[in-house]
C-alpha cells in the first residue's frame, strides 16, 4: 500500500509568500530610493518574512513556549531596532558614542 | 489501565502532529531535538550582537550605509535569498513527507533544498569576485568592513548547514527516518530555517535600503 500524500499547499502558499515579498523588496529597492518612509515598509516586510517562515516552516504555533517566544522576540529585534535607528539615529549614535 | 497490545495498535501508524496549544499553556513540543535548540540560540545571540554592530555603525555613518549597497550586486544578494527561501522550502517538505512515511519523495525533496543550498557558496564567490574587480574589499569602508564580517559569518553557519544536510543525507539514504523517528531530519530541517530567517534579515540590510 503506497502512504498517504503529504499536504504540501500551505508549505508551498508560505514558500510563494516568501518569492512575493522578495520581489516587492527589491521594487521598493529600485523605484522608492531614499523614501523616509522606506525603513518602515522594510522593517514590515523582515518581520513578514520572518514570521512566515517561523509559522510555516518551524510551526513554531505547535512549538514549546520558550521556543515560540524566542522566534518571535528574535524576528520582532531587527524590525524595531531598524526603525528606531531610521528616525532616532542621530540620538542614538550619541548614546552609543565610546 | 494496562490495554494489551494487539496485532493492530502494534502496526507503525505515523504519529499525528498535537493540534495547535491555546495562548498561554506550557505545553508544546520540541521541533527536532533539543540540543539542536541549544545551537540555535547561540546562533541568534551570535547574530543579535553582529546586528547590534550593524545599527551602531549605521547610525554613526548613514551616509557610508545608504550609498554603499547602491554598489553592491543586487542579483548576488537577490540570487542567495531565492536559494535560501527554496532550499529551506525544500526541508519542510521533505519533513512533510517523511511524517506520512513517504521515505523516496521525502529524500527527493532534502536531495533538492541540497542542491539549492550548494547554490548559495557558488553565487557568494561570484559575488565577492565581482566585488573585487570593481575595487571592494574589507578595506573599502565601514559600510563594507560589516558588509563582509556579517555576511562570512552567514556564509560560515550555511557551511554547517550544507555539512548537516549531507550527514541526513547518508542517514536517509540508509533507511535512518521512519514516520515514527525522524528527530535527526527535523533538527537540520529547523538549523537550516533559523539560518534562513537570518539570511531574510540580512538580505535587506545590505541590498535594498539605500
Amino acid at each position: 500500500m503506497s502512504p498517504p500524500a503529504p499536504n504540501l499547499k500551505p508549505l508551498l502558499r508560505a514558500w510563494l509568500a516568501l518569492l512575493a515579498l522578495t520581489l516587492l523588496s527589491l521594487a521598493l529597492a529600485h523605484w522608492q530610493q531614499g523614501a523616509s518612509w522606506l525603513p518602515l515598509l522594510v522593517a514590515g516586510i523582515i518581520w513578514l518574512k520572518g514570521d512566515l517562515v517561523a509559522r510555516h516552516f518551524l510551526e513554531s504555533s505547535r512549538a514549546t513556549p520558550f521556543i515560540a517566544r524566542l522566534l518571535r522576540y528574535f524576528i520582532a529585534f531587527t524590525p524595531l531596532a531598524l526603525i528606531f535607528t531610521a528616525f532616532f539615529g542621530r540620538e542614538f549614535a550619541r548614546w552609543a558614542t565610546l | 489501565m494496562l490495554v494489551p497490545m494487539t496485532a493492530s495498535s502494534s502496526l507503525s501508524l505515523p504519529e499525528p502532529l498535537p493540534p495547535e496549544p491555546a495562548a498561554g499553556t506550557a505545553t508544546g513540543r520540541i521541533p527536532g531535538n533539543k540540543g539542536i535548540w541549544v545551537g540555535i540560540t547561540c546562533e541568534f545571540v551570535e547574530f543579535l550582537v553582529l546586528f547590534i554592530v550593524y545599527f551602531v555603525a549605521r547610525a554613526h555613518f548613514p551616509d557610508a550605509f545608504e550609498a554603499g549597497s547602491e554598489r553592491l550586486s543586487r542579483i548576488a544578494g537577490t540570487t542567495i535569498t531565492l536559494l535560501m527561501i527554496g532550499s529551506s522550502f525544500c526541508l519542510a517538505c521533505s519533513v512533510a513527507c517523511i511524517r506520512v512515511d513517504a521515505r523516496r519523495q521525502s529524500l527527493y525533496w532534502l536531495l533538492a533544498a541540497l542542491l539549492l543550498a550548494l547554490g548559495y557558496p557558488l553565487a557568494k564567490v561570484l559575488e565577492i569576485q565581482w566585488n573585487l574587480a570593481q575595487g571592494i574589499d574589507g578595506n573599502s569602508g565601514i559600510f563594507f568592513t560589516v558588509y563582509y564580517y556579517l555576511t562570512f559569518n552567514h556564509l560560515v553557519h550555511a557551511m554547517w548547514g550544507v555539512l548537516g544536510m549531507l550527514w541526513v543525507l547518508v542517514r536517509h539514504l540508509a533507511g535512518g527516518y521512519s514516520a515514527e523517528e525522524h528527530s535527526g531530519l527535523e533538527a537540520l530541517a529547523s538549523y537550516w530555517h533559523a539560518t534562513d530567517i537570518i539570511w531574510l534579515v540580512i538580505f535587506p540590510f545590505f541590498y535594498v535600503l539605500t
